[in-house]
């Protein structure tokens, strides 16, 4: 009697805390996707980044299905810069493409540095969530503070990627490097 | 007066305070609504206005989840101390970032849909956060609303203000009253002198150009008027009061003469009737007492005649003619003063008589007793009077009497006796064609003893007219004639006092 009752309370234990830890972790994906999406409203892009008044804004995401998954349903329906979002999933070594937004998740960090190197130049928000991230050229970099998700902003490379970011967004940054 | 001049200086008083109050009550009413709206709206605007910019600032705290940033967003409202707390809510409703002034605070636990209310003494802002297209969460503000506050202290301000206009209005309703009532106060008490004193004399005097002067000018004005009446109608009075005393004087002079005139009329009528009654009673003493010496010396020389026919001779029988003739004559003379003196002495009977019939009465004794001459008498018909019918008929046997004799040598002697009416009044008039008379002797006529012919010509004693004429008089009537020698005569008479009927006929016409 009292082992059976061990075991099954040792079982709801399990459970319990595989439910919390899977809860945790959607909501990380989805507080990220939420903010990928709004960076969208603080971020001015160059006129050229986009091929015409009606053409779509794409996302690129590289390391997390899940978060594309998630960011594909917080954008529809939805528009960024007033324009239709495409999010879409890079697969290792393949080539980015135009892209206006790219998120490299932390499992992508080792091929971080190719990425942004293949990138240079172009008029392209670059979010990362790495250590060092933005010395290797990111422009928005995820931290998690106690149970919260912050973000850097460094404003050289956003200038390099032609890019004028809202002080409003910089208000609300950690840490802004100049 | 003092009642007049305070009344209609606090009148002025009440309507300089009350115009005062009036335009105060209007301008600071009117100013305190403008104002109070304007605060009002103003107020709501400004805090509207704060939660818009809340809401900008803190949209991207909200989107990327910072209370912190929230927080201190909220944290710079103590730059605006009226504002009490304020709320950040998330899309969920939830609270989000607080901000207490005061320390402490109640915040709602849902927020409300976008607005602005007052809450007691609050103003509560609700402001929703929107970044494009998705709502963030809401603002919440609330500051405290001075409307009471501030409509109190222009309450203070109000009274204050209008403490102090009132006063000043009192003040200078003061001096206006005393520039405007002066004049008034000058002219009411010169009009209560002139009433109490009658005093026409008095001016106001003019202490102003205005309408008040303008009055003392037209009182003085008055007052010059009515006190050159008064003089005019004294002067008129003493004037009138000399002329009735003058007057009076004179009435009571006249009617002291008057009085005094019929005393001595009445003296000397009693005189006069004294002597009429003793000389006519002498008259008639001597007539009486004079027949018996007479019938005596008649009956003598009578009796000589018959009882000595042949012893007297031839002239003796003449003389003693002669002397019964005188005798004859002296007895007629002394029946007819008897019947003069009996005229004035017997009583006077008025009756309904025809003058007619009795002068056809008397005209048949004339021609019974001379038979022997021819006299056409005619008498009109229908003559009436009020008269005493035998003194008439005694009137008419002398005047009808006169005619028949004065026609003696007259060819065809007529005698007319009528009369001239006018309406109730009758003149009787006895006419003939005989001797007349120069009517120059006229007055002469109806004295007693005046005759206008010789005796040897026509007989008479000369009494008789006499005899008429106070006849007539007793009966107040007058008498007179008109004639011509030798175209006949006209006795008028009537019988009544008053004036007789006017145009007598034409004597020449009567006779020819």
């Amino acid at each position: 009697m009292v082992a059976l009752n061990l075991r099954v309370w040792a079982a709801a234990a399990l459970l319990a805390g595989a439910g919390l830890a899977f809860a945790q972790a959607d909501r990380e994906v989805q507080v990220k996707a939420a903010f990928l999406y709004k960076f969208g409203d603080f971020v001015e892009w160059p006129a050229n980044a986009f091929s015409g008044p009606d053409s779509t804004f794409f996302i690129g995401v590289a390391g997390d299905d899940a978060l594309a998954a998630e960011l594909e349903r917080v954008t529809a329906g939805r528009t960024i810069q007033e324009r239709k979002v495409v999010v879409r999933r890079l697969q290792r070594g393949e080539a980015p493409g135009q892209l206006h937004l790219l998120f490299v998740s932390q499992a992508e960090g080792g091929r971080l540095a190719d990425i942004l190197a293949a990138l240079k130049g172009r008029p392209l928000l670059v979010v990362t969530e790495s250590e060092n991230a933005l010395e290797q050229g990111s422009v928005i970099n995820f931290v998690a503070v106690g149970d919260k998700l912050r973000f850097d902003v460094a404003l050289p490379q956003a200038e390099r990627a032609r890019l004028k970011i809202s002080a409003r967004l910089l208000a609300v940054a950690r840490k802004v490097v100049s | 007066m003092t009642a007049i001049h305070t009344s209609v200086a606090r009148k002025l008083m009440v309507v300089v305070m009350l115009s005062t109050l009036a335009a105060l009550v209007v301008a600071l009413g009117a100013m305190l609504a403008y104002d109070l709206r304007n605060y009002h709206r103003s107020w709501i605007a400004d805090i509207s206005t704060q939660a818009e910019l809340l809401a900008r600032t803190t949209a991207p705290a909200l989107a990327f989840d910072d209370a912190r940033v929230a927080k201190e967003n909220l944290e710079l409202l103590r730059l605006r101390p009226e504002i009490s707390a304020a709320a950040i809510y998330n899309a969920r409703g939830r609270l989000f970032a607080s901000y207490a002034a005061a320390g402490e605070a109640q915040f709602p636990d849902l927020p409300e849909a976008d607005g602005a209310r007052v809450e007691g003494d609050d103003l509560v802002v609700f402001r929703r956060i929107v970044d494009h297209r998705d709502i963030l969460g809401t603002v919440y503000l609330r500051t405290h609303y001075a409307l009471y506050d501030r409509l109190l202290g222009y309450l203070g301000i109000a009274a204050v203000v209008m403490i102090l206009a009132m006063l000043a209005a009192y003040a200078l309703s003061q001096r206006m009253q005393r520039s405007v009532m002066r004049p008034l106060v000058a002219i009411s008490e010169v009009a209560h002198q002139v009433a109490s004193q009658r005093n026409y004399s008095l001016r106001a005097e003019k202490l102003s150009s205005d309408e008040v002067g303008m009055l003392a000018d037209a009182f003085n004005a008055m007052l010059t008027d009515i006190g050159e009446a008064t003089r005019e109608l004294e002067a008129a009075k003493r004037a009138a009061e000399r002329e009735v005393g003058e007057r009076r004087r004179a009435e009571e002079e006249v009617l002291r003469l008057n009085a005094e005139l019929e005393q001595r009329v009445k003296e000397r009528t009693a005189q006069l009737e004294y002597t009429n009654g003793e000389l006519e009673s002498f008259c008639y003493t001597v007539s009486h007492d004079l027949r018996a010496p007479l019938r005596a010396i008649d009956g003598f020389s009578q009796a000589l005649l018959e009882d000595f026919p042949k012893d007297v001779p031839e002239e003796a029988h003449r003389y003693l003619g002669r002397i019964r003739s005188s005798t004859l004559r002296m007895g007629q003379l002394i029946e007819d003063l008897l019947n003069l003196s009996r005229v004035s002495r017997t009583e006077l009977v008025r009756r309904d008589i025809d003058v007619g019939e009795i002068a056809r009465q008397v005209a048949t004794d004339l021609h019974v007793r001379n038979a022997t001459r021819a006299v056409e008498i005619v008498v009109w018909d229908d003559m009436p009077a009020q008269a005493d019918a035998r003194l008439l008929r005694a009137a008419l046997e002398n005047l009808m009497g006169n005619a028949w004799k004065f026609t003696g040598k007259v060819e065809q002697p007529r005698i007319e006796v009528g009369a001239l009416r006018d309406g109730g009044r009758s003149t009787f008039f006895v006419r003939d064609n005989g001797a007349g008379f120069d009517m120059a002797y006229a007055n002469k006529l109806f004295g007693a003893f005046q005759r206008l012919h010789s005796a040897n010509e026509y007989a008479g004693t000369g009494i008789g007219l006499a005899t008429v004429q106070r006849i007539v008089h007793r009966h107040g009537g007058r008498i007179w004639a008109d004639a011509k020698p030798g175209k006949g005569a006209v006795f008028f008479f009537t019988l009544e006092p008053g004036e007789a009927v006017s145009a007598p006929p034409d004597t020449k016409e009567a006779q020819a």
